[in-house]
Order: structure tokens, then C-alpha cells, then sequence
């Protein structure tokens, strides 16, 4: 027996090996004295195993040429960027449309016009989710006018998206100002209350992006720009909703302006 | 050693280079940037590498600096990171889902934990480094190192158990 006492703190020296060998046997011992820490210790090798196993794929994959020609010096070609650094939905889509990502910046670099977009619609949506009486200028029963008003105010066919699969309920809409302009904003309820909108500009950029996710705290938005349409779902909703939501709404808006 | 024979050994430590990025990034585009300027950085200051000192050792000490940098930069954009949409992966490949589900949740579950656990616990559990050699890397002393090891393991285990809660919860709704 060495006689020095174990803790957790063994517990990890064991696992990564820098453990006294002279105190392996004593810690076995103690192991299975105290079966929680027994348990604990297995739980850890268990989650290392997973967390090595999550990431040896990336072992095998092929170098790419970027990186080695890194090393050759000399014309180093600019890093890429990440760009596809959001991951672009389009493949999802049948419809076509989706087409090309938007190349990246560098993280320090200004916000582009897309991600300003995005910082448009949270900051629409912080402010009017909020509002108890005066949520929507234009509320749901009168739909039609709705539509047609924000239509011809932003200059684009507008529609408000039925989003009742994602379990929201159109309550209304109103006008914004964007960057130079105009935008629409529809408000979606859950029967529990949670709000999420829709934020509509005309976006004449050249180019159309996929789906790209912009974290906000708490609010954080689905955006993307498509045919003229820069749109943005935004909510404190989890991704994977904001996405379904932009999903169904981007599939309409899609239809209704072709219609 | 030459030039050569000492960019030989750098390229070797890529396939490593970038298992380390990834993890610490998620965004593979992203992680395979900041391998980039690792070896750019590397490949300017290769006479800065001392004969004997394991090329490893060395590269993974500069892009842990460049990481560090990073992560300066973001903590002075406070309007939020930029996701990966994980879903629309998942919707595109649904046969590679399943088998994609559990390195996924993995990944997801590192990002947040903070950066300097993350980075901490991946020396040492991932890449293999001695408690000396990671906190050398990391440019801290031993005992932080270690309590870095310890908790980020702590948050990753708490991590893992609300994925998996999570994962039961959207099971039973479906």
C-alpha cells in the first residue's frame, strides 16, 4: 500500500497516463473501493473512446492541395476563406433556385450585406416580439390587404407563408425601414407563445446565397437571398425549427412569385 | 536537417494538424484555414524550429497560438458565431445520418465547452500529449493544464448526457 489518499483528480492522471506507476496498484484498489469513482472513471474512458472516435475520419482524409502547396511557398494562395463556412441548404430543395454560396470573409472583416440582413431581422424581431398590444400594424384578419400593402411598399411579390406545419399561426405584419429602403416583416405565433418573423427585403445583390444561420443571443435568424428576395427567419427558436420554418416559407415565397 | 527534410516532416503532421482544427472549430472550411496559416507561419519561421524539438510539438504550439488569436478576434464581435446548419446536413445525407448522428453530437458537444478547456482537453485526450508537453503547447502552467483537463472532461460528460436526454425527448415526439 502506498498510503497517500486518491481523489478525482486521479481518476484523470490514470486515464492519461500520468499516474505513478507505484501507485497503480493502490489505485485500482481504491477503484474498487468506491464504486461511483469506479463508474466515473469508466464513464470517462468511455467518452474519450467516443470523442476519439468521433474524429478519426478526419485522419484519413486526403490532404487537401491547399495545404500542401502551403508548404511549397512562395505565390501561398489566400487562405479560402471557409467559404462554405455556413453550410448552404440548397441541396434539400428539389426546386432549384438555391443555388451558390456566397464566398466568406475573414472574421474581423466588415459585416457583409447578407449578414446585415440577418442583423436587421433580430433586431425587428427583438423589438415586436416583445410588444404585448402592438405586435403587428396590419393583424392576420385582414391578410389580403396586408399583402398587398407590403407588397407594393417593398416591391416585391409578396405572400405571407402558411407555417402552421412548424406549428406557427400568421398574427399579422407590418413595414420596416431597411438600409435604404423597405422591408416586411410577418409574425408568427405558437399556440405556447412563442413568436418568430419573417423579414423581407428586396435584395438586388448579385448574388444568392443558401441557408445560412446567424447566432444571435438570444435571438438568432435563418437568412438567405434568392431571386431578389432577401429574407430572414428570426426567433429564439432552436436551429433546426428557424430552418424548418425558412424551409416552408422559402418554398411558397418561391411559388408565389412565380405564380 | 534541410530545408527539405524539414517540410517533409511538416507535411506529415498535417492529417494530425487538422484532426486538431476540427475539433476545435467544427467548421471543417474553417479548420482547414487555420491549418493554413499554421503552415504559412510555420514554413516562414522554419529556421525558428530547434534541431531535436519534435516537429508535432512545435506546429501544434503555433496554430494553438493562431486559435487563441481567433478566439480574441471573436470575443470582440459579440453579434454571435456562425453556425454550421447541422440539420440541413443531416436532411441531405439522410443515409449517412445515422452512422453521423453520434460524432456529430461529439462535435457539437465540444463547441461549448470553452475554448481553453476545449483545446486543453484535446492535447491531452485526443492528440496524446503529456500533461508537460500540453501545457508547454498551451503556454500555462502544469497544474492549470490539468485543471483545464478535468473540467473540460466534467463539461463534456454533462454535454453528452443532454444530447442523449435530448435525443430520447425528440424520439418520443416522433
Amino acid at each position: 500500500m502506498s498510503g497517500r489518499d486518491f481523489s478525482e483528480r486521479d481518476i484523470h492522471m490514470a486515464l492519461d497516463g500520468e499516474l505513478p506507476e507505484e501507485d497503480r496498484t493502490a489505485y485500482d484498489a481504491w477503484l474498487d473501493a468506491n464504486q461511483d469513482m469506479k463508474a466515473r472513471a469508466a464513464r470517462y474512458e468511455a467518452d474519450r473512446q467516443r470523442l476519439r472516435a468521433s474524429l478519426e475520419a478526419v485522419l484519413a482524409e486526403p490532404v487537401p492541395a491547399r495545404l500542401s502547396r502551403a508548404l511549397e511557398g512562395g505565390a501561398a494562395e489566400p487562405p479560402r476563406r471557409a467559404a462554405l463556412r455556413w453550410i448552404a441548404a440548397a441541396a434539400i430543395f428539389s426546386v432549384g433556385g438555391l443555388g451558390g454560396y456566397a464566398l466568406g470573409r475573414r472574421g474581423d472583416g466588415p459585416v457583409s450585406r447578407d449578414e446585415r440582413l440577418a442583423q436587421n431581422a433580430i433586431i425587428a424581431h427583438r423589438i415586436y416580439s416583445a410588444e404585448k398590444l402592438h405586435v403587428v400594424e396590419v393583424g392576420a384578419d385582414q391578410k389580403d390587404h396586408l399583402v398587398g400593402w407590403l407588397s407594393r411598399r417593398v416591391g416585391l411579390t409578396l405572400m405571407a407563408p402558411d407555417l402552421s406545419a412548424q406549428g406557427y399561426e400568421l398574427i399579422g405584419g407590418r413595414l420596416l425601414p431597411a438600409d435604404g429602403g423597405t422591408a416586411a416583416q410577418f409574425m408568427y405565433q405558437s399556440a405556447d407563445g412563442q413568436r418568430v418573423s419573417l423579414y423581407i427585403t428586396s435584395d438586388k445583390g448579385e448574388q444568392d446565397t443558401g441557408f445560412r444561420l446567424y447566432e444571435g443571443d438570444p435571438i438568432r435568424a435563418c437568412y438567405w437571398v434568392d431571386e431578389g428576395y432577401g429574407c430572414a427567419v428570426a426567433g429564439a427558436a432552436p436551429a433546426a425549427k428557424l430552418l424548418a420554418a425558412a424551409n416552408l416559407a422559402y418554398r411558397q415565397l418561391l411559388a408565389g412569385a412565380e405564380a | 536537417m534541410s530545408v527539405d527534410a524539414r517540410k517533409a516532416a511538416v507535411l506529415a503532421e498535417i492529417p494530425r494538424l487538422r484532426r486538431y482544427a476540427r475539433a476545435l472549430l467544427r467548421d471543417g472550411d474553417r479548420a482547414d484555414d487555420l491549418v493554413q496559416d499554421c503552415l504559412e507561419r510555420a514554413l516562414r519561421r522554419l529556421d525558428n524550429w530547434m534541431e531535436g524539438e519534435s516537429p508535432r510539438r512545435w506546429l501544434f504550439t503555433i496554430m494553438h497560438n493562431l486559435f487563441v488569436d481567433q478566439m480574441r478576434r471573436k470575443g470582440r464581435r459579440p453579434e454571435g458565431a456562425m453556425l454550421p446548419l447541422d440539420h440541413a446536413e443531416a436532411l441531405a445525407a439522410p443515409a449517412e445520418q445515422a452512422e453521423l448522428m453520434g460524432a456529430r453530437e461529439v462535435l457539437n458537444a465540444l463547441q461549448a465547452i470553452s475554448p481553453e478547456r476545449r483545446a486543453a482537453l484535446l492535447a491531452v485526450a485526443v492528440e496524446g500529449f503529456s500533461y508537460a508537453e500540453a501545457a508547454a503547447m498551451l503556454g500555462v502552467p502544469a497544474g492549470t493544464l490539468m485543471s483545464r483537463v478535468a473540467r473540460g472532461r466534467d463539461d463534456l460528460r454533462a454535454l453528452l448526457d443532454d444530447a442523449g436526454r435530448r435525443r430520447m425527448i425528440r424520439v418520443i415526439e416522433t
